[in-house]
C-alpha cells in the first residue's frame, strides 16, 4: 500500500508540484485564482501548446524540429498574403496547413531518404523560412483579413477562448494518437530502437515523415490563429519559439533521446509554464528576472525527471 | 630449466553453472608458434581472457622465465609482457600509422614553455618500430587507407611496440582473404625467429600447418593433447576434439512434405553472398552452418530484406518477392530473431508488453486502433505459452534475464503467425534451460507446419534441431547434409575451410 502511493507520488510528481504552484499562487498573487485569468493562462499557451503536442511525437521518434516558429511566422504571412490577393479564407486556410504540412515533409523525407538529420534540415528551414516570411510580406505586417477572421485568433466560444479549444481538442487527438493506435506504439518503438522497429517490419521512414508533417501542419494551425489574433501576417512573430515548445516538452518528461515521453505530460509542461510565467506577472516580478526563473524551471524539471526515474529503476 | 618459457600451471576458472578451465597447465617456448584450438566452449577464449588480464583464475600460477607473474588488468599483463591482439581491431581509423602505434604516449617536447607533440619524433620512432619487424608501410598514411590485413599487421606492431615477450593473436586471421593470410604468416614468423613466444588460437584448423609448431587442442575446459605439428593429423585432431560421439536427445517429429515453402536461387550480395540457392520444405528445420564470417547470418538477413541483395529469386509458397524489405517480406509469412536480440530485436526501454506486439500491430488493431482486450489476451497467452518470467507485462524488457528476452523476441514474430521463421543465433548468451526451451519452440512449430531455418555457431545444437543443414564457406553454399545418423566431426570438417 505505502509503496504504491509512494509509485503514485513519483509518477505524478509534476503535477503535484503544478497543484502546490497553483496553491501558493492563489494566496499571494492578486486575481489568480478568477475564471478570466485561468482561461487567460489557457490562451496565452494554446499556440505554443498545439505545436508542443507534434514535437512531443517528433522528439519521441528520435528527431527534433527546430523549424516551427519561423513556421509560425511564414504561414501566417502566407495566409495574409493569399487573402490579399483574392482567394477566399476557407480555401486560404486549407492551403497554408498543406504548406505546413509539406515543410515537415520535406524534413522527413530528406531524414528517411537522405539520411541528413533532422536537427540539420530543421535548421536550415529555421532561418530559410523566416527569409520566406519577409519575402512574402516585404518586410512590412499584411492587414488583409476581413473583420470576422479576427474571430479564430481571439473569440470565445460558450466563454472559452478559440484557441483554447483547438488547443485541448489537438491534445485529445495526439492523445489518442499516442496511446490507442498502432500509429503510437511504431512512434515509440523506432524512437526507441530504429533498428529493432525496422527489422520488426515497421516501415522507419514513414513514421518519421508523418510526426514531422504533423509538426509542421500544427505549426501552420498556430500560425493561422496567430495571424487572426495580431490581424495581420507579420514576418516578426514567433522568434525563439521552437525553444519554448521544445523547453514544455522536457519539462513534460519526454526524453530527448527518443522513445519516451507522454502527451499528458506535455499538457502539463505546456500549463506550467503558461502558470509560472502569469503568476510573476501577476506578482509583477520584472520581465528579465522571468527569463532567469524559466532556464531554472526548464533544469528542474529535467533534474526532478531524472531522479525519479533513477529512483524507479532501483526499487 | 624454465628459464625462457611461459607456464600455465593448474589454471582454475569457473562461472556460475559451469567450470571452464579445469586445472589447466601448458608450457609455451619461445622461438615458437604454439596453437591453441578446441571447438565452442571448450576454453579457449578463457584462457585467452585470463592471459591478458581481463579475467582473473580462482587458482593456479602464472610463470614467465621462472618467475611468477602478478596481474589483474590488460595494461598489467602488458607491463609484465604479454601483449595480446584481438580479433576486433582496436585502432583509430582517421589516425595516422604512427598515432596508432604509439597511441597514449607519443613523445612531447618542451617549446616556449609548452609541452607539445614531437612529430618528427612520432615519426621515426614509429618507423623504427616497422622496419624493425621488416614492415614495409608510410608511418603517415591514414589507418582507414589500408586493407584489413595491413591492418591486422599495424594492430600486432603497436602489441610489439611493447617489447613483450609474449605475443598473443586471438583469430588474428578470420577476416582475411587467402593471400592476405600469406601476408600475415611472413611477420608472425619474423617475430618467432626473433624468440618471442607466440600463442596463436584459431578455427581454420588448414592454415595451422603453414605457421604453427606446436598444437594445444582443449575440449570442456580441460587439456586433451599436446601434439608437434608433424604427428598432427586432422584426424587425430578431430578425436582430440570432439571426444565421444554426440548423438541428438530425441528423434525429430518432421512431417515429411514435398511442399517446398521457400525456394531462394542465386543470391547474391556484394563480398557477403555468391549465387546461393537452397529450398526450404514445409515443416522442416534447416540448418545453416559454417566458421565465423561464411555468410551465415548475413544470408538470413539478406532474404529477410534486412541488407540490399544484388541479384538472385526469392519465392515463399509460389509468389516471387522482389526487393525484400522486412515490412514486405513479413505480409508473406517471415519471421526473424537477429542475432543481437539487444540492437536490433528489442526496443529496450520499452515494456515486455509493447515488445510482445512490435511485429504484429495489424493483428491487435482495427483501421489502426488498438483492440486493448485482443492485446491483453494476446500478451498473456503469450507469456503462458513461452513460459516468459515476467511478474507485470508493463515492466521494462531490459529487466528481464537473456532467455526471457530471446523468447519476448521469438513471441513478437510468432504473433505475426509466420510460414517461416528465421533463427540467427537464438541461444546465444542464454541459459541451459532456456536454450531446451527455445529447441522445443522450435520443435513444436515443425509440428505445426511451420518451417524454420536455424542459424548456430555451436554445431551440436544444429545436430539436435535440424533435419537438414547447409554448409556455407566463404558466402557459398559448399555442401547440403541429412542429419540422419550424422556425426559431429563430419559435420564440423565440411565446415572448415581450405
Amino acid at each position: 500500500m505505502k509503496t504504491g502511493v509512494k509509485a503514485m507520488f513519483r509518477r505524478s510528481i509534476m503535477e503535484i508540484i503544478l497543484v502546490a504552484i497553483c496553491i501558493i499562487l492563489g494566496f499571494t498573487a492578486p486575481n489568480f485564482f478568477t475564471t478570466g485569468n485561468l482561461l487567460n493562462v489557457l490562451r496565452s499557451v494554446s499556440m505554443q501548446g498545439i505545436i508542443a503536442f507534434g514535437m512531443t511525437m517528433v522528439i519521441i521518434s528520435g528527431e527534433i524540429d527546430l523549424s516551427v516558429g519561423s513556421a509560425v511566422a511564414m504561414t501566417g504571412c502566407l495566409i495574409a498574403f493569399l487573402v490579399q490577393s483574392g482567394v477566399p479564407v476557407v480555401p486560404a486556410i486549407l492551403i497554408t496547413l498543406i504548406v505546413g504540412f509539406l515543410t515537415g515533409t520535406f524534413t522527413g523525407i530528406l531524414r528517411a531518404r537522405f539520411e541528413v538529420p533532422s536537427f540539420i534540415t530543421s535548421l536550415a528551414l529555421l532561418t530559410g523560412l523566416k527569409g520566406l516570411a519577409f519575402i512574402i510580406t516585404g518586410g512590412f505586417p499584411i492587414t488583409s483579413f476581413p473583420e470576422w477572421f479576427n474571430y479564430l485568433g481571439g473569440g470565445y466560444v460558450l466563454g472559452i477562448p478559440f484557441p483554447a479549444i483547438v488547443f485541448l481538442l489537438v491534445f485529445g487527438l495526439a492523445h489518442f494518437l499516442m496511446n490507442y493506435t498502432t500509429f503510437g506504439r511504431a512512434v515509440y518503438a523506432v524512437g526507441g530502437n530504429a533498428e529493432s522497429a525496422r527489422l520488426s517490419g515497421i516501415n522507419t521512414g514513414k513514421i518519421k515523415i508523418l510526426v514531422l508533417a504533423a509538426t509542421g501542419m500544427l505549426a501552420a494551425l498556430s500560425g493561422i490563429m496567430l495571424s487572426a489574433r495580431i490581424m495581420s501576417g507579420t514576418p516578426t512573430v514567433a522568434q525563439g519559439w521552437e525553444l519554448d515548445v521544445i523547453a514544455a516538452v522536457i519539462i513534460g518528461g519526454t526524453s530527448l533521446m527518443g522513445g519516451s515521453g507522454t502527451i499528458w505530460g506535455t499538457l502539463i509542461g505546456v500549463i506550467f509554464i503558461g502558470v509560472i510565467i502569469n503568476g510573476m506577472t501577476l506578482l509583477n516580478v520584472p520581465i528579465y528576472t522571468q527569463y532567469v526563473v524559466r532556464g531554472v524551471l526548464i533544469l528542474s524539471a529535467v533534474l526532478i525527471n531524472r531522479v525519479q526515474q533513477g529512483k524507479q529503476q532501483n526499487s | 630449466m624454465n628459464t625462457g618459457n611461459l607456464q600455465l600451471s593448474r589454471i582454475r576458472k569457473e562461472y556460475p553453472g559451469t567450470v571452464a578451465l579445469e586445472d589447466l597447465s601448458i608450457t609455451f617456448q619461445p622461438g615458437e608458434v604454439h596453437a591453441l584450438i578446441g571447438k565452442n566452449g571448450a576454453g579457449k577464449s578463457t584462457a585467452v581472457k585470463i592471459l591478458s588480464g581481463a579475467v582473473k583464475p580462482i587458482s593456479g600460477r602464472i610463470y614467465l622465465d621462472g618467475k611468477e607473474l602478478h596481474f589483474s588488468s590488460p595494461s598489467e599483463a602488458i607491463s609484465r609482457g604479454i601483449a595480446t591482439v584481438y580479433q576486433e581491431m582496436s585502432l583509430i581509423p582517421d589516425l595516422t600509422i604512427a598515432e596508432n602505434i604509439l597511441f597514449g604516449r607519443l613523445p612531447k617536447k618542451k617549446t616556449m614553455g609548452f609541452t607539445i607533440i614531437d612529430w618528427d619524433a612520432v615519426y621515426s620512432k614509429a618507423d623504427n618500430i616497422l622496419k624493425g619487424m621488416k614492415i614495409d608501410l608510410d608511418v603517415r598514411m591514414k589507418v582507414s587507407q589500408l586493407d584489413v590485413a595491413k591492418q591486422q599487421i599495424i594492430e600486432i606492431a603497436k602489441a610489439m611496440s611493447f617489447e613483450p615477450r609474449v605475443l598473443m593473436l586471438d583469430e588474428p586471421t578470420s577476416a582475411l582473404a587467402h593471400h592476405e593470410v600469406q601476408e600475415l604468416f611472413r611477420l608472425i614468423k619474423e617475430l618467432r625467429s626473433k624468440g618471442v613466444i607466440i600463442i596463436y588460437i584459431s578455427h581454420r584448423l588448414q592454415e595451422l600447418p603453414g605457421i604453427a609448431d606446436v598444437i594445444t587442442v582443449l575440449r570442456d575446459g580441460k587439456l586433451t593433447g599436446t601434439l608437434k605439428i608433424k604427428d598432427a593429423l586432422p584426424e587425430k585432431l578431430s578425436e582430440l576434439m570432439f571426444g565421444e560421439e554426440v548423438s541428438r536427445s530425441e528423434p525429430l517429429s518432421y512431417i515429411q512434405s514435398d511442399e517446398v515453402v521457400l525456394e531462394v536461387a542465386d543470391l547474391c550480395a556484394k563480398n557477403r553472398l555468391e549465387n546461393v540457392s537452397f529450398k526450404v520444405y514445409k515443416g522442416e528445420v534447416l540448418g545453416i552452418a559454417g566458421m565465423l564470417g561464411s555468410g551465415r547470418s548475413e544470408l538470413l538477413r539478406a532474404v529477410f530484406g534486412a541488407d540490399k541483395i544484388e541479384s538472385g529469386k526469392i519465392t515463399i509458397t509460389g509468389k516471387i518477392i522482389n526487393n525484400p524489405t522486412p515490412e514486405k517480406v513479413k505480409k508473406f509469412g517471415f519471421g526473424m530473431t537477429p542475432e543481437n536480440r539487444k540492437e536490433e530485436g528489442l526496443v529496450q526501454i520499452l515494456s515486455v508488453k509493447d515488445n510482445l506486439t512490435l511485429a504484429c500491430l495489424d493483428r491487435i488493431s482495427e483501421k489502426g486502433i488498438i483492440d486493448r482486450n485482443t492485446n491483453k489476451d494476446l500478451i498473456n497467452k503469450n507469456i503462458t505459452d513461452l513460459h516468459i518470467a515476467v511478474s507485470d507485462p508493463g515492466q521494462p524488457v531490459n529487466t528481464l534475464s537473456g532467455g526471457n528476452q530471446q523468447k519476448v523476441v521469438i513471441g513478437n514474430w510468432l504473433n505475426t503467425e509466420p510460414k517461416i521463421m528465421f533463427f540467427d543465433e537464438p541461444t546465444r548468451g542464454i541459459d541451459v534451460q532456456a536454450k531446451q526451451q527455445i529447441f522445443s519452440i522450435i520443435k513444436d512449430l515443425s509440428r505445426q507446419g511451420i518451417s524454420s531455418v536455424f542459424v548456430s555457431t555451436e554445431l551440436e545444437e544444429l545436430l539436435e534441431v535440424c533435419n537438414r543443414v547447409i554448409v556455407l564457406q566463404k558466402g557459398r553454399v559448399v555442401n547440403e547434409i541429412n542429419t540422419e545418423g550424422l556425426k559431429l566431426e563430419t559435420l564440423f570438417e565440411s565446415c572448415m575451410e581450405a
